[in-house]
């Protein structure tokens, strides 16, 4: 029954070129916005919305559902060629696809990043075209908390983006948790750690946060080295990853999609804690977990498939519900409503007219972005070949326009550079800063829904214990650190032992 | 040919006295909530066919965090040329009596009420409770027992509910949630038994039959919601509702000629049919007022405050 309203919602679009068009333009506008550090796939939607008042609502939608698909997907583009994640969504992807970048192989990371986005992003697709109803009655399932359980599932994947050392993971994610408890309290209503400045009443924003931390790090890094290491250059023929990488790659992509598609489609959770999610996931299950941080494909095809099966995921609360999953989802709401269609359950009964087509849109989209991503990612490796002297100060240049912009305020562009200097630091001193970007995301999710929990069970802790959900999420997060701390502890003692005998070997 | 040059010159002086000169150029109107919410939303369904009614463009700023604070903070220090224009939201009432912020509304040169919502109490389908009634007796007889979830601590529908609760003496266990959606999603879920939010934004829920909404704190019933008693007429009589608004302000000292041609310009945006339309379709209640009658609202709506702060605790 659905599969025939989608075959004629993709003759709809068939029929009219200019609607094919408008993906096109969608998607390549997306990744231009993604690629952008500090530009969003929630500031793209959000500022093209106006266009779209004088477009038909299905050809207005399609361009918007192109640039969220582009957006999420430009994101790692950045992140693999200047370690500056350009959307959240992409922190994870530059674990991996930066060093791989560093090789030489940018060209190969990018490559596997865009198919693992179609792979991820068509499964996402499906599974909003044939289960939406089903996927958010489940969703909503999730109370206060199950999003405890969650978030603190998802705080013990800080094993595996730790790096080196244990310790110096754990005290960043702590820091970043402290972070977090700046600025105004929804629970309670009153501002902490605000110190009386109207800037930080909101919080450390994000996006300021994530330019700092990596973008001008970078930077930082980049002017060090600048003289002394010779330039990267991108390897002639090895542009595009083989095709026997690929497949051995799909179980992964596969698995990273549909992870994608569902933490997608529980509303608050986005991209970003799904990307994390899935390299967590992929690490854990590797077989060479001691290649991950070094430049695995699997790295980067993870991350890279949730976050865009997560694009699908988050348009099931938003049309069956007229819940937002994530923020991007939000200004999509907000389009259709301008358009006249109110999302929500009335949507499914009243308006397929409007429903199939954009399930056939998103399926069409991950294709335009196949294309495109394929096509472009010749062109963008060979970015990686410009002289550091060149591209150093064009990067520092768009972290500050890109914190700027966020909300048009240098205060956050001081913050982004304070927190950079701060990042480089911390890296001079072995600390990794993804786990502050972990709980930067994960952090406010964990502590306000802990508070709501036990203001629900008025102060009895076992509330988290005693429902389903919640009880599997946390012996998860229990399991998955057992688990990543013995691989942990293991990888170590393979490599001190390899150091021992290189070591012995020098000696001879 | 005297004549003509002479004439042309008079043309000219005329026009530039009558500020045709303004505006030469695109308009900014910030809004202190992020692109896509709902207030968002409505500032650019406003502005949009602004060309039509004066000339040129409005572009539309999100300057978000602290509440408003700095966005509503952006448009009290922006240039009074009359270029920029703010939206004022809610919380504006509320800053000072929290002690978030010393800004009131004092500090602006207020344009125009945009709207004015009001809370509305919603159950999940199938609730035990069907009427208001229902809910404050069994609330009365197991205090503190009644979760209701509202959309943040000293937000409009909070207060609303707490004071509610203050008046007819029932103890309810607040669970405050960070928006209208999430709030939405916890009552769909049966994770609160009750949902304070604004009435438009249980709208479709209730077409659909997904949530049946108790009572609205309101003077009169809601259009859209012709069988939803208000408070009073549920038998809970709340004196003044605490109600959510919106509204244009401009930095103090913009010379009167523009802020006149302002006043207007944003007028015929306001009776935009097309803007108009778009509000009947979300639920949302248009209601003018220009600068006096906005001035005078906002007055009284931090009289009805203050001793509701008081009563959760929330005053500074």
């Amino acid at each position: 029954m659905s599969f025939m309203y989608l075959l004629d919602a993709f003759q709809t679009i068939f029929s009219d070129v200019s609607s094919l068009l408008f993906i096109v333009a969608g998607v390549t506008a997306g990744i231009v916005v993604g690629c952008m550090p500090g530009l969003t796939a929630t500031m793209g939607c959000a500022l093209l919305i106006p266009f779209t008042f004088s477009l038909p609502p299905i050809q207005g939608l399609l361009m918007l559902m192109g640039i969220f698909t582009g957006g999420i997907y430009g994101g790692s583009i950045s992140a693999i060629l200047i370690r500056t994640p350009g959307t959240p969504a992409a922190a994870a992807t530059l674990l991996d696809g930066y060093p791989l970048s560093m090789r030489g192989e940018a060209g190969k990371a990018i490559g596997v990043g865009t198919v693992a986005s179609f792979v991820g992003g068509t499964i996402g697709a499906l599974i909003m075209a044939f289960m939406a109803p089903q996927i958010a009655q489940f969703g909503l399932k999730f109370g206060p908390p199950e999003f405890f359980a969650l978030a603190i599932f998802g705080l013990s994947m800080i094993i595996s983006i730790s790096g080196e050392s244990l310790l110096k993971g754990a005290i960043a994610a702590l820091v970043g948790l402290l972070l977090t408890t700046i600025g105004f309290d929804p629970l309670s209503g009153v501002p902490r750690f605000a110190f009386g400045n109207d800037n930080l009443l909101g919080g450390i924003t994000f996006i300021p946060a994530l330019i700092g931390l990596f973008g001008f790090a970078q930077v930082f890094r980049n002017i060090e080295k600048m003289e002394i290491v010779p330039q990267v250059r991108s390897k002639v023929g090895k542009i595009l990853p083989s095709w026997a990488e690929i497949r051995g790659l799909i179980p992964t992509m596969a698995k990273s999609g549909g992870l994608g598609a569902f933490t997608g489609s529980v509303p608050g959770l986005g991209c970003d804690v799904a990307a994390f999610v899935a390299y967590g996931e992929a690490k854990r299950t590797a077989k060479e977990p001691e290649k991950f941080g070094k430049g695995a494909l699997e790295g980067i095809a993870a991350p890279e498939a949730a976050n865009n099966g997560a694009t699908g995921g988050a348009m099931i609360p938003m049309l069956t519900l007229g819940v937002p999953g994530d923020a991007v989802t939000a200004v999509l709401l907000g389009a259709l409503t301008i358009h006249g269609f109110q999302p929500g359950p009335l949507l499914f009964r009243d308006h397929l007219e409007i429903v199939y087509p954009i399930f056939a849109g998103m399926i069409l989209c991950q294709v335009a972005l196949l294309g495109i991503g394929l096509s472009g990612a010749r062109l963008f490796s060979k970015l990686i070949n410009i002289d550091a002297r060149v591209l150093t100060p064009v990067i520092f240049l768009l972290c500050i326009v890109g914190s700027y912009s966020m909300r048009f305020s240098f205060f956050d562009v001081g913050l982004a550079l304070l927190i950079g200097v701060v990042a480089y630091f911390m890296g001079q001193a072995k600390f990794p800063v993804s786990p502050i970007l972990l709980a930067l995301i994960l952090g406010p999710m964990a502590e306000q829904n802990m508070r709501r929990s036990m203001m629900l069970s008025q102060d009895d802790p076992s509330i988290f214990v005693t429902r389903p959900i919640s009880a599997a999420f946390l012996a998860l997060a229990v399991l998955m650190t057992v688990v990543s701390y013995r691989k942990f502890k293991k990888m170590r003692a393979i490599e001190a032992d390899l150091k021992a005998k290189a070591d012995s070997e020098g000696a001879v | 040919m005297k004549k003509l040059i002479l004439a042309m010159a008079a043309a000219l002086t005329f026009s530039s006295t009558a500020s045709a000169d303004f505006p030469e150029k695109d308009l900014t109107l910030i809004v202190p909530w992020s692109a896509g919410g709902g207030t968002d939303t409505i500032a650019r369904a406003l502005v949009k066919n602004a060309e039509q009614h004066i000339g040129v463009n409005v572009n539309v700023v999100n300057k978000t965090g602290g509440q408003g604070v700095v966005g509503m903070g952006a448009t009290k220090l922006a240039r009074p040329d009359g270029y920029t224009v703010g939206l004022i939201t809610f919380g504006l009432s509320t800053y000072k009596l929290m002690g978030l912020s010393d800004m009131t509304y004092r500090d602006f040169d207020l344009l125009q009420l945009l709207n004015q919502s009001s809370a509305a109490l919603s159950v999940v389908e199938g609730s035990k409770w069907g009427s208001l009634e229902d809910v404050m007796t069994y609330a009365k007889a197991n205090p503190g027992q009644v979760t209701l979830g509202h959309t943040g601590a000293g937000a409009a529908w909070h207060l609303s509910a707490a004071a509610l609760g203050v008046v007819h003496g029932v103890d309810f266990n607040f669970i405050p949630f960070d928006g209208g959606a999430p709030t939405r999603s916890a009552l769909l879920g049966g994770h609160v038994d009750l949902a304070a939010t604004g009435i438009d934004e249980v709208k479709q829920l209730s077409e659909a039959g997904q949530v049946n909404v108790l009572a609205a704190n309101a003077l009169t019933r809601h259009p859209a919601f012709p069988n939803v008693p208000t408070l009073e007429e549920a038998g809970y009589k709340v004196d003044a509702p605490v109600l959510d608004w919106r509204g244009l302000a401009l930095p103090k000292n913009v010379p009167a000629d523009r802020v006149a041609f302002l006043e207007q310009g944003f007028k015929k945006m306001f009776d935009d049919p097309e803007f108009r339309q778009y509000c009947e379709d979300v639920g949302l209640i248009l209601v003018y007022e220009d600068s006096d009658g906005f001035e005078d609202f906002l007055a009284n709506m931090e009289k009805v405050l203050e001793p509701t702060l008081d009563a959760v605790g929330l005053l500074k």
